[in-house]
């Protein structure tokens, strides 16, 4: 490695902590212009993606949310304004003029039809994740989106915004780890995954992750976030899924796995993703780590620690010393640490650019052909995992603009 | 018989010989910044609570951000306190630094500073002309004396802050340290201030520094502009790029003209100095980034045993860099 090269790697790792602005001005909208948001979906996500909307009241003002589920539109209704009307079905809210977007954060098997109808009836779309329940599904959104293309549909794969992750891809791009091959993820806990379910209500109702007629479990619900992840940053997508798991440990009646693999494997990308959640054991958690042939990026949810292999270790060790207001800080564990300002949380720069695109007519960072393509993966994957099989991509789910 | 002493002579020369020198490395965090020590020798001969001691030792007598501290009992007081010979020694060096730039560089400008938001406390407005105006009342360093060991105000108002010095000046102690210890083959590193003296082993080759640069516009990150081989001596850099917040479209660096009591802003973004003492470096870097690029130049030439490296931005917006000709020297050629 030349030493111009050096100096300019060295530079991603001593420095960058300015992201929080280039986030800022990649997502900031020139126009000031407040949208009047409907919520539909008042669950956690939903209160989630309400407090950070609270956070940037020039952009956006709720105006009206909705519920079919009476506790949820309650809960809801203590955080806003008293002027925010309040339905029970989607459909009356999208009915609203004074509704310019919503936010569907409801389970899975509803996002397609509620975002249909949300398009149908002129509104902007902020879809939560996964994007829709199957493959077929996910065809007719990128179809419908066409037809609509003045309307905005973003996804809410938020790793695409979130400022730790952008400097990963970053990284990728600039051959930092070298050429990765492996990818290990996991999203483990040891409970039950299950939430009360208050008098009067269902367990369908609120614990819909446990069905499969409702959700796609623990792939759809949490490893969508990395599958994701990896699409974009290497700008690919799986050809081959393999998949297994098992109701292992919580035998309560649910229908989803509590314990699931799945591999994918990229062949243009020259990669294997593995993917795992369990619900019977909690200690690694959360891992995300890429690995290269020049070196290892190891992340937690908001933490990202980078492993030089020995060779590039040697590379980055050149200069004895760096004067200056920053520079290259190394663990004791031999690791450097990727992001020492943390930024926002990644939903706050993922609603500036839901912003951002629906003043200046733009397409979102997490778009419906991004979510398409994940939510094909997820499908792939869970479509494995329940049939202990493998899955091919095909060409059909090549989505374009 | 010959062959025997020289068998036996090759034996005890072998006896002799000293294992190589290798390296030592020892890193930890101190004054809310990171440092790192490599140094040669044949064993290890420094340890890591030996450093930490001196650091918190140091951080008890400088440290604004520790109410306990020395120099926040001067701040407290009415008007003078028992010294210790740290903070003795920082005032020392700082009202030197005062008289030789002429009042650019002064420890009692921590009130505008403050003000300013760059203190321990984060304010909500910035000041207006009027306010400081009164802080200026209360900042001049001839306003700070020693009567024997005691170090004292004119007027309670004085607050001292000696942010811009101490650093380079704990680096220093640290090589002390080192040095008392018999090491001769050292660099030092406290939050970007270096020291440095000898060589590397067990290859013997000198030391290289980087120096880190911001990138060619605010939104990229920093890299490293040069790499130099100064041999023995000390490297400080200011920068205004990294420390600074924005209010109305404009830059409020963390350097404040203790002429003015208003941010600097001029055309240069970080100066590098070097110098035989860290505390020497540390003092000038920041004073020479409030001179600009003319005035800092005009102010070498008087002052043989500093050399500095700008980086500076241009009318046209790009980014150009210079240095002294003694500077220029330590430069590695790609």
């Amino acid at each position: 490695m030349s030493r111009r090269t050096f100096l300019r790697q060295a530079g991603i790792l001593s420095g960058g902590l300015l992201l929080h602005h280039q986030l800022m001005a990649a997502y900031s909208s020139r126009l000031r212009q407040t949208i009047n948001i409907g919520f539909i979906g008042c669950g956690d996500r939903g209160r989630g993606l309400l407090h950070v909307m609270k956070d940037l009241p020039e952009q956006f003002k709720v105006t009206a949310i909705c519920d079919i589920l009476d506790f949820r539109l309650a809960q809801m209704q203590k955080e806003v304004s008293d002027d925010v009307k309040t339905y029970k079905d989607h459909r009356q809210l999208l009915e609203d003029t004074n509704v310019d977007a919503v936010i569907i954060a409801t389970p899975l098997n509803m996002h397609y039809p509620i975002a249909a109808h949300a398009l149908a009836a002129g509104k902007h779309v902020f879809l939560e994740k996964t994007m829709t329940y199957n493959i077929s599904e996910a065809q007719q959104l990128v179809a419908l989106s066409k037809k609509h293309a003045k309307q905005v549909l973003q996804v809410g794969h938020q790793y695409r915004y979130v400022p730790l992750y952008f400097r990963v891809k970053e990284m990728i791009e600039k051959g930092y780890l070298g050429k990765v091959t492996h990818i290990d993820c996991r999203w483990d806990r040891n409970w039950n995954w299950r939430r009360p379910v208050p008098d009067g209500y269902t367990d369908k109702q609120v614990n819909w992750r446990m069905y499969k007629a409702y959700s796609g479990g623990l792939v759809a619900e949490l490893l969508s976030h990395q599958i994701d992840f990896v699409n974009w940053a290497f700008n690919t997508h799986p050809d081959e899924v393999m998949g297994t798991g098992g109701i292992d440990f919580y035998k309560d009646g649910r229908e989803t796995y509590d314990n699931v693999q799945v591999v994918l494997r990229y062949n243009q990308g020259n990669m294997i993703g593995n993917f795992g959640a369990t619900c019977a054991n909690a200690r690694e958690g959360y891992i995300f780590k890429l690995k290269g042939t020049k070196g290892t990026v190891s992340l937690l949810v908001n933490e990202g620690v980078f492993y030089p292999e020995p060779a590039t270790r040697k590379e980055l060790q050149t200069v004895d010393g760096v004067s200056g207001a920053t520079k290259i800080e190394w663990n004791t564990d031999g690791g450097i640490p990727i992001l020492k300002e943390k930024g926002k949380d990644g939903t706050w720069y993922a609603l500036k650019d839901f912003h951002k695109c629906i003043t200046e007519k733009q397409i979102p960072a997490s778009n419906v052909i991004t979510g398409a393509t994940t939510a094909v993966c997820v499908h792939l994957a869970n479509d494995a995992a329940y049939a202990h099989s493998v899955r091919q991509w095909k060409p059909a789910f090549n989505f374009s603009t | 018989m010959r062959c025997l002493t020289v068998i036996c002579l090759l034996l005890v020369v072998a006896a002799v010989r000293p294992a190589p020198k290798k390296a030592w490395r020892l890193q930890g965090f101190a004054q809310g910044t990171t440092w790192h020590i490599t140094y040669y020798s044949t064993d290890s001969i420094l340890s890591f609570q030996s450093i930490d001691s001196t650091l918190q030792q140091l951080d008890s007598s400088l440290s604004i951000y520790k109410p306990y501290s020395r120099i926040s009992r001067f701040n407290d007081a009415s008007d003078c306190i028992e010294s210790d010979i740290h903070l003795s020694n920082v005032v020392e060096a700082a009202l030197q630094t005062y008289a030789a730039t002429n009042g650019i560089f002064d420890i009692t400008i921590y009130p505008v500073v403050q003000a300013w938001g760059f203190g321990t406390k984060k304010v909500t407005e910035l000041p207006d002309s009027f306010m400081i105006q009164q802080l200026r009342a209360c900042v001049n360093s001839r306003y700070l004396s020693f009567r024997g060991s005691r170090l004292c105000k004119q007027q309670p108002c004085v607050k001292i802050d000696v942010n811009g010095i101490a650093q380079g000046y704990s680096v220093d102690v640290l090589a002390d340290l080192l040095e008392q210890r018999g090491i001769t083959d050292y660099i030092i590193e406290l939050g970007g201030e270096i020291r440095l003296r000898g060589r590397k082993y067990p290859g013997g080759e000198k030391m290289q520094i980087g120096i880190e640069a911001p990138g060619d516009n605010e939104f990229q990150p920093a890299m490293l502009q040069q790499v130099i081989a100064p041999g023995d001596g000390a490297i400080t850099t200011s920068g205004s790029y990294r420390k600074f917040y924005e209010s109305d479209g404009k830059k409020i660096t963390h350097i404040i003209d203790a002429r003015t009591g208003y941010p600097v802003q001029n055309q240069l973004i970080s100066v590098t100095v070097l110098a035989k003492k860290a505390i020497t470096a540390d003092a000038y870097d920041n004073a020479l980034m409030a001179m600009g690029l003319k005035q800092a130049f005009a102010f070498l030439q008087h002052h043989p045993e500093l050399e500095a490296y700008f980086i500076y931005r241009k009318q046209d917006g790009s980014i150009a860099d210079t240095g002294t000709a003694g500077f220029e020297k330590w430069k590695i050629v790609e």
